[in-house]
């Protein structure tokens, strides 16, 4: 039994054997809307039973807010239909884009770190706001290269946060990989973020390709560097939910499960001495 | 009022560009090694949800050919779905809108695509509300309850009679298939149908009486032998029971 609210990622992949099983037990479930909105028959079944044991949070993947295109109104009103039919409280998104040129890539594409970028996202992020009717969550993804960059990623990111006021999701393994491919210390990225901004923490695994490069996968057991990582976040930040991303090679649930303990283990040690202080 | 620079817009649509067409491209202050990745696991997502989606066709055609094919669609067309699982249905339409089967000389191309779309669609559409049914009434005179989740397809080629892909060049015709959902597991079911029968199940989607149907039919095509139809409807009905895809009567 979980003592603080982790959740895990319900996956298509082991969906069924997810609900039945007594193994895998997280607090919450996290799923993409864009993979169930209007789907019926056998995963429809699924989903409802998942709903019933569990609560939902959203992570979505073709909102695309660093677009240069228009933002789509339309999938955002479905997006907000299905969150409401589901009880859905926290909807997250990637600072990146996926759509360009009215077509869609369905894969998170790094945006330009610059000013006018900025301006340009914080907008769409009050338009989104606006239409669901609730905070947005921003993610911080890993990326391969920068692209034309006038400023660091923590001066964009944190930009981004404070002037449209929106919720950050850490996503910790992203950070990881980033100041491993980008040569910085993750610590001390992490100590310049908006931390009072950040309602949502993501863990996961990823694959070292080269000397050079770690490419964000999810598809490997989270390492002890991402948990250091992660136990030195979890100091400095305030209780939030705390989500294990298997998206790929997912293993048997005993494993699924430790890793949940894992993470449990550490912000136990963390959240419940503040609590304690407090 | 626009807050991106065109500069900026322009940057975001070479890396965008790139990762549909493949063509390599400079970008400002980038890690030019590294952007090559962007390219790999974008087309990753895309060849992964298309074989997924058609894996007959994918293993039918030659490599080469669905490669190029592939890239083309990728390349050329503008996704439009924000759910990547129904991408397919648009690989399907760019096929058709290009004519792909003549260039390639494979005339049942399409219908294979469609064959294989249809189980997807199928067993994943909307749930449709089941009718309010009663379980005794007459076969002849009432209305006939059916699943509601199903689609009746015409083809020009019998994809769905011949596993592997076989000379079906050769088989040009009118063929007819029924592609339902079962209520209980999700699972889809395929019927290969007469012109006759498909012509007895789309008007009892119609609510017409089957004694109706019948008379209708034995005129239409010009059976003159109302008994002997009848017998065969019957049976047919019965076979439609048996895989509960008639479900009742209505109410």
């Amino acid at each position: 039994m979980l003592k603080h609210n982790i959740g895990i990622g319900f996956r298509k992949d082991f969906a069924e054997e997810f609900l039945n099983t007594q193994i895998l037990k997280p607090s919450f479930i996290e799923l993409a809307p864009e993979n169930w909105i209007d789907m019926g028959g056998y995963w429809k079944k699924l989903l409802d039973q998942a709903a019933e044991k569990y609560p939902i949070t959203c992570h979505g993947l073709s909102l695309s807010i660093g677009s240069p295109d228009e933002l789509d109104v339309a999938f955002v009103k479905q997006v907000k239909k299905f969150l409401k039919q589901y009880n859905v409280k926290v909807y997250s998104e990637h600072l990146s884009y996926s759509k360009c040129d009215n077509a869609h890539l369905y894969d998170l594409l790094p945006i330009p770190f610059k000013a006018d970028a900025v301006k340009h996202i914080v907008a769409r992020i009050k338009q989104v706001q606006d239409i669901l009717e609730m905070p947005l969550v921003l993610e911080n993804v890993s990326y391969y290269t920068p692209i034309a960059a006038e400023m660091n990623e923590h001066e964009f990111i944190t930009a981004i946060i404070n002037e449209s006021n929106c919720k950050m999701l850490l996503d910790v393994n992203n950070v990881y990989v980033n100041a491993f491919n980008h040569n910085y210390n993750p610590k001390e990225f992490i100590q310049k973020l908006p931390l009072h901004n950040i309602s949502y923490i993501h863990m996961a695994g990823h694959e070292k390709v080269s000397d050079t490069l770690i490419i964000d996968t999810h598809g490997q057991a989270i390492i002890d560097p991402v948990y250091e990582l992660f136990n030195f976040a979890s100091s400095l930040i305030k209780p939030v939910p705390v989500l294990l991303e298997r998206d790929f090679n997912i293993p048997e649930m005993e494993e699924l499960q430790n890793e949940l303990s894992k993470i449990d283990a550490i912000v136990s040690k963390k959240w419940e001495v503040e609590n304690a202080i407090a | 009022m626009q807050l991106l620079n065109n500069e900026t817009r322009k940057q975001q649509q070479k890396l965008a560009n790139y990762c549909r067409n493949g063509i390599t491209i400079k970008i400002e202050k980038s890690i030019p090694e590294n952007i090559p990745h962007y390219r790999r696991l974008v087309y990753n997502i895309i060849t992964d949800t298309l074989e997924t989606a058609y894996p007959i066709t994918y293993n039918y055609l030659p490599d080469e050919q669905w490669n190029n094919l592939v890239h083309g669609f990728f390349s050329n067309h503008k996704c439009q779905t924000p759910q990547v699982w129904r991408m397919p249905l648009e690989f399907y339409e760019y096929v058709v809108a290009n004519n792909i089967a003549e260039f390639y000389k494979i005339p049942f191309l399409n219908d294979l695509l469609y064959f294989e779309w249809i189980e997807l669609e199928v067993h994943t559409m909307p749930d449709i509300d089941y009718p309010t049914i009663k379980q005794n009434a007459s076969l002849l005179t009432d209305i006939i309850a059916i699943n509601p989740e199903y689609k009746l397809i015409q083809l020009n080629y019998p994809v769905h009679l011949i596993a592997p892909v076989d000379k079906l060049e050769e088989k040009h015709g009118t063929y007819f298939l029924l592609a339902f959902r079962n209520k209980q597991n999700g699972n889809v079911q395929f019927m290969d149908l007469s012109i006759l029968f498909a012509y007895i199940i789309e008007n009892i989607a119609n609510e017409i009486t089957l004694s109706k149907i019948i008379s209708n039919a034995d005129a239409l095509f010009q059976i003159n032998d109302i008994n002997t139809l009848q017998k065969h409807v019957l049976a047919f009905i019965e076979d439609l029971k048996q895989r509960e895809f008639i479900i009742g009567f209505k109410l």
